[in-house]
Order: structure tokens, then C-alpha cells, then sequence
């Protein structure tokens, strides 16, 4: 029985890692030695020169600046904005704070769809179109809800001694928070962090709709624009532009699995 | 206040008073930031988008009120009612394939030796944006590409099919690239559900002579439906919104065959600048994703009241 699940799971796994294969391969083949007859089989190690193909034709590197600059600062504006939501409700407790949560996560339910026209109109009239802060702002925006869900349930479970501690040693309330709460919720604070910057990172939509320019767009419409673009003629060059991409992810993913899984079992529904 | 404490240490007798009331009186300004910026970039535009999508309105002049009439379109116009079917397919693609495949992967890998290794080929893409999976499969399923070169070595059939030329075909293909980059995180979630039931029943179960599938049908599935709940839940909220590997690979074409009305919301919107019709899909999608999410929610709530 443990030797049919594992010839399974063996045979399944290979068949799961085909595309991954086929994706390292071929992007490593030199764009003018690239045969569409033969994709199976590796020919030379390109891949180097790709990626910097792939960078030099979709500008990657003024995206990939932005790109890294939305996935890192956006997240770690939410995850405060959040955490001084859970602290008010929670912690100071806020005149009709379960409303104000329900409010607050509310945001989670409508889907990117509902919001983007708007945001457009808005963006086109108040000058945040096609601007740096202008992303960072509608991504923190959208973090912000499952940041307050997590800081929430987190600060809850904090004891309340901890804070009338706090209160008379003589801490104003601002310290508290960032010298006692923030530094508690470290381990909560990460995996929010991970997960929207993944979110961020990965994101089509609004960059699709909000930005337009080589140095304010972000690089996952970047990259669609170079498959389009670039169709065929040298498909190595978007493999490896595909591969570029997704290796911050990876790496962040498995470095950090268990964070995701618990932020999964924990937040998105 | 830190001077109040020092100067006239009776006061601390009130101390169990006062945080509440400091804190109260100082909640709102911490709070203040995350109800801003949602009610401004979520909740404004959501209203917006909704009051849109009961007119007619191309993004330029102002809106004009014509009722029901986007909705009305949206049910008659064939373009739109093939995008509903194919966001339909999505639904049912994605919480059978993902899920039954989530599932096979974590029995078989759970108590398993080199259980976390041979589980890391699903979990990998899962990292992968969707985008980079459409560009991926794009590259496979093209014609004549890996998939018909794979096919006709093996002398199987299909070997020159056009696979994302026709629907329903394309959409099929599509959902199966989903699949692959899904079906990880789904066992990673079941793997969490199995690790929760205790294994005392299991061990009697087993020693009353269940084994393989017995075992699974009638004491692990019926334990696993809590975590069941929220795969299948995650499944068709994601699926409701199907948009970048979609995008990526056939732009909803050719012509509207492999549109899913997450596209042609879009499209409507930014393409064709019927701001109505693309707010009222919009609208429509949300409502069926919020009548999605409670059902699912209070299932989960459900669960836990028998629980106590």
C-alpha cells in the first residue's frame, strides 16, 4: 500500500514539475538557436542573457524598482494603519468597536472589479494617475482590511494587565503601542507583511488600470506587455522574463511556508 | 499624565478606571487611518460603481439614469451570457479539480515519511503569480507546443489540437493551468485538517479491520469538513474573480469564447468605455461573491456552534 502511494505521489509530482522544467529549459535557450519542434529537450544555457533581454525590453529595471518598492512599502503601511485599528478596538477600547471592525473588514468583500472604475475616474481627476504614490496608496488600501482581521484577533489575545502595566509605569498611549504592543505582535506583523507583498507582488489588475509609464508600472503588467508584444518571434526572452518574476515569490514562499499556510487557515475566505 | 502619576501617587488607586477611560477618549485616533482609507478607496468607490451601473455612461459626459437596462443587456447580450457560463465552468472546474487533487495529495502524503518533500513539487506553484502560470501554460499549450509534442511522442491523440482556439475547450485548458498552480495550497490546508483529528478512533477504526479507503470514506472525510468548508469556499470566491491567467493567455478571445465576466467587466470598462455595462458586471459579480461568502460563513459558523 505505502509502495503504490508513493509511485503515486512520485509519478504526480513529476507530472506536476513538467511545466517548471519546460519553463527553466527553454528559457535558457538562445533566442536564435530557440526550435519550437524540440521544447523538450535542453540546448545551451542562455539564461543569463535572457534575463537581460527580458530586463532591457520590458524596462524591467524601473519596474522592478517600483515593483519593490509598492511590495515592500505598501504592506508595511497597512500593517501599521491595521495594527492601530486592533489596537483602538481592542486594546483602548473603542466606543462601538465590533462595528467599526465589521466596517473596517468589510473592505475584504467587494471584489477588485467593483472599485477600479472608480478609482480610475478618480486617480485621472486628482492627479494620482500613473503615479508611484498613487500605487502605493490604493495597494495599502487594499491591505488594510485582513491587516486589522489579523491584529484584531492578535491583540485579543493579549492580556489586559499588560496594559494597565503600561498605563502606570507612565506610558502615554502611543508608547505603548510601539514599544509594547508592535514588538509583541512581531510574529503576526511578518506574516500579514509576507503575505500582502506576495499579494502586491503578484498583483495585475490595478497596475493594469492605474498606471501606464515604464517607471510607475508595475512589473506583472510589465510582463504581459512583453509577451504581446514579443508574441513568438522570442519566447525565451518572455520565459525568462516569466522566470524573473517569479523568483522573489518563491523564495519568499518557501522560506516562509509556514507563515503562509497559517495565514491561509487564518484570513482569506 | 505620566506627571499626574508621579506627582500624586494616591491616584493610582483609581488605576483600574482609568486606562478605559484615556483609552477611550484616544481610541479614535488610532483607528481613525484604517476607516479612512477604506471608506475612501473602498467604500466611495463601491457606492459609486453601484449607482453607475444604473446608467448609461462612456467615462466623459455624466452619467444618465437608465434603470435596469445594463442588467438587462447583461442577461441578453450572447457575448455576456457566454461569459457567465464560462465563469460558471470556473466555479464547478475549480472547487471539483483543485480541491479532489488538494485532497489525494495530502492523504497520500500525510503520516507519509518523505511526506513534506514529496509534497513540494504542488506547493512550488503556488508561488507563482498567475500571470507567470499563464505565460507558462501559454508557452505549453500553443499549437504543436510541449503538450502535442508530449502527446505525439507518446502516439496518443491530439497531438496538433488548437487548444486555446476553440471553446469551450480553451476555458477547460485554462482552468486545468489553474489547477496545477492551486491544488498545492489546497493540500497544504487539507494536511492542516487531517493534523486535527485526533488519532486514538483512527488507530481503533484500524484495528476493527478499515484500511485504504474505507478508512478515508468513513473516518477521515466526515472529520475533514470544517477544513473542506473553507477550501471549497476559498475555491469559489477565487474562481468568481478568474482574471490574470485569463488575461494572460487568450484575453478572453478568440473573439469572447474564453471570457469570464471578470474580462468583460474589464473590457466593457477600459476597452469598450461602457462604464454602465462594466459596473453593472461588476455588481453582479460582487453580489453572487457575497452570497458566496455567507453561505460559506455560516456554515463556519454553524460548525461551531455544535462545537459550543
Amino acid at each position: 500500500m505505502s509502495r503504490v502511494k508513493t509511485a503515486v505521489l512520485i509519478v504526480l509530482g513529476l507530472l506536476w514539475l513538467a511545466p517548471v522544467y519546460l519553463l527553466v529549459v527553454n528559457a535558457s535557450k538562445s533566442v536564435d538557436g530557440y526550435d519550437a519542434k524540440t521544447v523538450w529537450k535542453p540546448a545551451g544555457f542562455d539564461l543569463f542573457a535572457n534575463f537581460g533581454d527580458a530586463w532591457s525590453k520590458a524596462a524591467l529595471s524601473d519596474t522592478l524598482v517600483s515593483t519593490t518598492m509598492y511590495s515592500v512599502i505598501a504592506p508595511v503601511l497597512a500593517v501599521l494603519v491595521g495594527a492601530a485599528a486592533g489596537y483602538a478596538i481592542v486594546v483602548l477600547k473603542l466606543k462601538r468597536g465590533f462595528l467599526w471592525f465589521v466596517f473596517i473588514f468589510g473592505g475584504t468583500i467587494f471584489p477588485l472589479q467593483m472599485i477600479l472604475m472608480p478609482l480610475f475616474s478618480g486617480y485621472a481627476n486628482s492627479g494620482l494617475y500613473d503615479t508611484r504614490i498613487g500605487m502605493i496608496v490604493v495597494y495599502t488600501a487594499i491591505s488594510v482590511p485582513f491587516s486589522a482581521f489579523v491584529m484584531r484577533n492578535f491583540f485579543t489575545g493579549i492580556a489586559r494587565s499588560v496594559f494597565e502595566a503600561a498605563v502606570v509605569d507612565g506610558g502615554g498611549l502611543f508608547r505603548i503601542f510601539r514599544s509594547i504592543y508592535l514588538p509583541m505582535a512581531g510574529s503576526a506583523l511578518a506574516a500579514i507583511f509576507i503575505l500582502q507583498a506576495t499579494f502586491v507582488w503578484n498583483d495585475l489588475l490595478l497596475g493594469l488600470t492605474l498606471s501606464q509609464s515604464d517607471s510607475v508600472r508595475p512589473i506583472m503588467p510589465a510582463l504581459t506587455g512583453l509577451q504581446s508584444t514579443y508574441g513568438g518571434a522570442a519566447l525565451p526572452t518572455v520565459l525568462a522574463g516569466g522566470l524573473l518574476v517569479s523568483l522573489p515569490t518563491v523564495i519568499l514562499f518557501l522560506a516562509a511556508q509556514r507563515f503562509f499556510s497559517r495565514g491561509l487557515a487564518l484570513g482569506q475566505f | 499624565m505620566t506627571s499626574t502619576i508621579e506627582r500624586s501617587p494616591v491616584k493610582v488607586r483609581a488605576r483600574s478606571q482609568r486606562p478605559d477611560r484615556t483609552g477611550a477618549r484616544a481610541a479614535p485616533l488610532f483607528g481613525l487611518p484604517a476607516v479612512a482609507v477604506v471608506a475612501l478607496l473602498l467604500y466611495l468607490p463601491f457606492l459609486w460603481t453601484t449607482y453607475v451601473s444604473f446608467t448609461s455612461y462612456d467615462g466623459l459626459a455624466s452619467p444618465v439614469w437608465s434603470g435596469l437596462a445594463n442588467y438587462k443587456a447583461m442577461f441578453s447580450d450572447p457575448d455576456l451570457v457566454g461569459a457567465l457560463v464560462n465563469t460558471l465552468l470556473w466555479v464547478v472546474g475549480m472547487v471539483t479539480l483543485p480541491v479532489a487533487l488538494g485532497l489525494l495529495v495530502a492523504v497520500l502524503t500525510y503520516g507519509h515519511k518523505w511526506g513534506t518533500w514529496l509534497r513540494l513539487p504542488f506547493l512550488l506553484p503556488y508561488a507563482i503569480s498567475g500571470v507567470a502560470v499563464g505565460v507558462i501554460w501559454g508557452f505549453v499549450l500553443q499549437p504543436d507546443g510541449a503538450l502535442g509534442q508530449a502527446l505525439g511522442f507518446f502516439g496518443l491523440p491530439g497531438a496538433h489540437t488548437g487548444w486555446l482556439q476553440a471553446g469551450p475547450g480553451n476555458t477547460i485548458m485554462m482552468i486545468i493551468a489553474v489547477t496545477w498552480q492551486a491544488a498545492g495550497v489546497n493540500a497544504l490546508l487539507f494536511v492542516v485538517g487531517l493534523q486535527s483529528i485526533p488519532s486514538e478512533p483512527l488507530e481503533a477504526a484500524r484495528l476493527d479491520g478499515a484500511d485504504g479507503f474505507k478508512l478515508f470514506r468513513f473516518h477521515l472525510w466526515p472529520q475533514l469538513r470544517p477544513i473542506t468548508t473553507v477550501v471549497v469556499g476559498l475555491s469559489i470566491v477565487g474562481s468568481l474573480k478568474t482574471f490574470d491567467v485569463v488575461w494572460v493567455m487568450t484575453q478572453g478571445g478568440p473573439g469572447t469564447s474564453s471570457e469570464t465576466l471578470a474580462l468583460s467587466m474589464y473590457k466593457e470598462t477600459f476597452v469598450l468605455n461602457d462604464y454602465g455595462q462594466g459596473a453593472a458586471i461588476a455588481l453582479f459579480l460582487s453580489l453572487v461573491t457575497f452570497a458566496a461568502s455567507i453561505l460559506y460563513l455560516r456554515y463556519q459558523l454553524g460548525d461551531a456552534r455544535e462545537q459550543g
